[in-house]
């Protein structure tokens, strides 16, 4: 009770004066409009188990250990609040996924099955989520993707939620928002087209530009891996676009943005969520600026529950945390505030709750799930300068 | 049951097992008549590819699906068998490699020569985003029966003249082909078996798995596949399916050590290279490595009789 109260001093602390927010030691300001909006529970007792699927190895585990960090993270927290009742707690149970889509697939099952979770958080990669979100729609147990970006997650059942902004809701905000501030008339487009993730931002590239009357003046391809991207950018230069929209991944991002520039290249390259990380920014230096990215998060974020995440990760792993350990530490706390609200532990009784949890306040902005449990809340338009990411606007646009 | 499921290996483990022992099985066929080739992959992303156009776009039955597949393999290994087939060893296993890039890249790019052919976007492959939703409708009994009959099918072939041929062919092409054996024959309808059986595993595996992408099917997955019969063993057909049934389960049963999992997996299975390197269906090898202070290497790397 105490703990509560010292909480809901915290958030109108937070309300009046953020900074003083910020001086509490471990004062869990995420929750707090929930456990408001709900009770605490009454009809749920002990250690709810509560599963997490995640790439901690394979190609894909740098996502997964920064997934986990975050989700211990909040369910530390969660716990040391006692969100979920006095002597109740979240009982974590992490499975390794080895970017494996068959193992994902076992570690549902195991999840599932065995261990009789509650709700599952993951799969990291949306390959895993397509293999592994049907064992749990047909087992009836709510699995929350907090990386999966691809079309059609949600379309697998009502079961299947996540809190990850599509690259196709986030690539719009981006366009409009550089076409309008940039007054950006021609663009080249460059994208991996081996790959799901740069294939589909490049269609949304494509079909939001033309909807805003952007002429394209070029069009290149690379392949995962490639590091010489001189010959296409030469072609797209030489095409004289007022900007170049590039659908990449991080390892390509680097190489794109240097070479772009060391061929005399000065205007805007306009990227997606690739392109937003740290390391991309400290490895081209001076070159990415101008660099415009969208995302669903960004460090850079002024929101004081994110700047609380931001600093709060830091301190536990002493490392900033990447958009994915955001997503993943809200989705922990979606699901914790599920259970609060559905103040029970019965499977089908939490999916409710999760699918008409009212708005919350998060890291990632004010959020909420549509009707097709996909993900609303404000997505953001950043230009790096001399090695930071700043909003290109200043206000927020929704994106849903 | 329950006691495989309480130590980590569920249904869809299980079923992984077996599609991988399938795997096993078409590079033991090859390496039985001494063709060092990696092209199962290939093979494999062939008949997923098929198998699962046919059972979601075409709404057909798991059975044409799984026929479908295995044709489609068998017959795109008679025109890559033919030149390639003439190579050995190491020359064999990169040109195999090559096969194996080759389909990865055309999946990936039929739909875009597709498309600019007929003049409209065309979906066939899916390009990079493959197919997903893939209905699950192979089951375990499914599985069983296919593993069963591929077992069946390998020993009457082992058996029979042609099987004699190809042990002939593996131990010295120029001394079989002295005695009369047809060797450009036996190698190549080796290969088309081994191709359908790679390609019956894919059609399995897309009815298990869901989606697939074309990289799901690259060097890696080539490389595992070639796992199930180096540490099995290639003594007798029942040492890929250890193999594979070791390789598969080990991961799985082995989750509760959590972080230390990678670790404890390669460290088993690197004593298993030391000690039997034979393989795990040798008896001479466990009767080698049981006579222990005898070293363990030499000549049973090689032996594959």
């Amino acid at each position: 009770m105490l703990r509560k109260t010292a909480a809901l001093l915290g958030l109108s602390a937070l309300l009046i004066t953020p900074t003083l927010a910020f001086a509490q030691d471990d004062a869990p300001t995420m929750g707090s409009d929930i456990a408001e909006a709900c009770p605490a529970p009454a009809n749920i007792s002990g250690a709810i188990p509560v599963g997490a699927i995640f790439t901690i190895s394979g190609a894909a585990s740098v996502y997964g250990g920064s997934q986990q960090a975050a989700v211990q993270l909040a369910v530390d927290q969660i716990n040391d609040w006692g969100f979920l009742g006095d002597g109740n707690s979240i009982n974590i149970l992490f499975e390794d996924s080895a970017s494996e889509n068959e193992q994902a697939i076992a570690a549902m099952t195991k999840l599932v099955d065995e261990d009789q979770v509650v709700a599952v958080i993951g799969p990291t990669l949306s390959r895993e989520a397509f293999s592994a979100d049907p064992v749990a729609q047909d087992a009836g147990v709510v699995v929350l993707g907090v990386s999966n970006t691809a079309n059609g997650i949600t379309d697998m059942g009502d079961f299947v939620f996540r809190n990850s902004l599509p690259e196709a809701s986030v690539i719009p905000g981006t366009v409009a928002d550089s076409v309008s501030e940039l007054g950006i008339t021609s663009a080249g487009l460059l994208y991996g087209n081996d790959d799901d993730f740069t294939v589909s931002g490049y269609e949304v590239m494509l079909s939001e530009l033309s909807d805003a009357g952007v002429s394209i003046v070029g069009e290149e391809t690379f392949a995962a891996g490639d590091t010489d991207f001189n010959a296409q950018l030469t072609n797209l230069i030489g095409a004289n676009p007022d900007a170049i929209f590039v659908s990449a991944l991080a390892a390509e991002a680097t190489p794109i943005i240097q070479q772009a520039r060391s061929l005399g290249y000065t205007g805007p390259i306009v990227g997606g969520n690739g392109f937003n990380s740290p390391a991309v920014l400290s490895q081209t230096g001076e070159d990415s600026n101008g660099l415009i990215v969208g995302a669903a998060w960004n460090g850079s974020s002024t929101n004081p529950l994110s700047t609380a995440f931001v600093e709060a990760f830091s301190e536990a792993t002493g490392n900033p945390p990447d958009q994915f350990a955001a997503q993943a530490y809200t989705g922990a706390w979606l699901i914790a505030s599920a259970i609060r609200c559905a103040d029970s532990t019965d499977r089908a009784a939490i999916r409710d709750s999760l699918a008409s949890l009212p708005e919350i306040e998060t890291p990632l902005g004010l959020f909420t799930f549509d009707e097709d449990r996909n993900p609303v809340h404000p997505s953001i338009t950043q230009v790096a300068q001399d090695g930071v990411f700043l909003p290109l606007i200043s206000e927020e646009e929704p994106a849903s | 049951m329950d006691f495989f499921r309480s130590i980590g290996i569920s249904e869809p483990v299980f079923q992984f097992m077996l599609v991988n022992a399938l795997l096993g099985l078409s590079v033991y066929l090859t390496l039985i008549t001494g063709m060092f080739s990696l092209a199962n992959a290939g093979f494999m992303a062939i008949g997923a590819f098929t198998g699962a156009i046919l059972t979601q776009t075409f709404g057909l039955p798991l059975i044409v699906g799984l026929i479908g597949g295995m044709i489609a393999g068998g017959l795109v290994a008679i025109p890559v068998g033919l030149p390639v087939l003439r190579l050995r060893d190491i020359y064999l296993a990169i040109a195999t490699i090559g096969f194996g890039e080759i389909v990865r890249i055309a999946l990936l790019n039929v739909d875009q020569v597709a498309s600019s052919i007929v003049g409209e976007r065309v979906v066939i492959t899916g390009g990079a985003l493959g197919i997903k939703q893939i209905p699950k409708m192979a089951e375990t009994w499914h599985l069983l029966l296919l593993l069963a009959l591929a077992v069946y099918f390998i020993w009457r072939l082992q058996k029979s003249r042609f099987g004699r041929a190809m042990a002939a062919v593996r131990q010295d092409e120029r001394a079989a082909a002295n005695m009369g054996i047809n060797v450009v024959y036996v190698k190549n309808i080796v290969f088309i078996f081994s191709a359908m059986l790679a390609a019956a595993a894919g059609v399995m595996s897309a009815h298990l798995t869901r989606i697939i992408s074309p990289t799901d099917f690259g060097f890696n997955q080539a490389v595992d596949i070639l796992a199930f019969a180096v540490l099995g063993g290639t003594s007798t057909a029942f040492g890929p399916i250890v193999g594979a049934f070791l390789l598969t389960a080990l991961p799985e049963v082995l989750r509760f050590t959590n972080e230390y999992r990678g670790i404890i997996n390669g460290a088993i299975l690197l004593l298993v290279i030391i000690y039997l390197p034979g393989g795990l269906v040798n008896p001479e090898g466990w009767r080698r490595t049981w006579r222990r202070f005898r070293p363990a290497q030499g000549e049973a790397s090689v032996n594959v009789g």
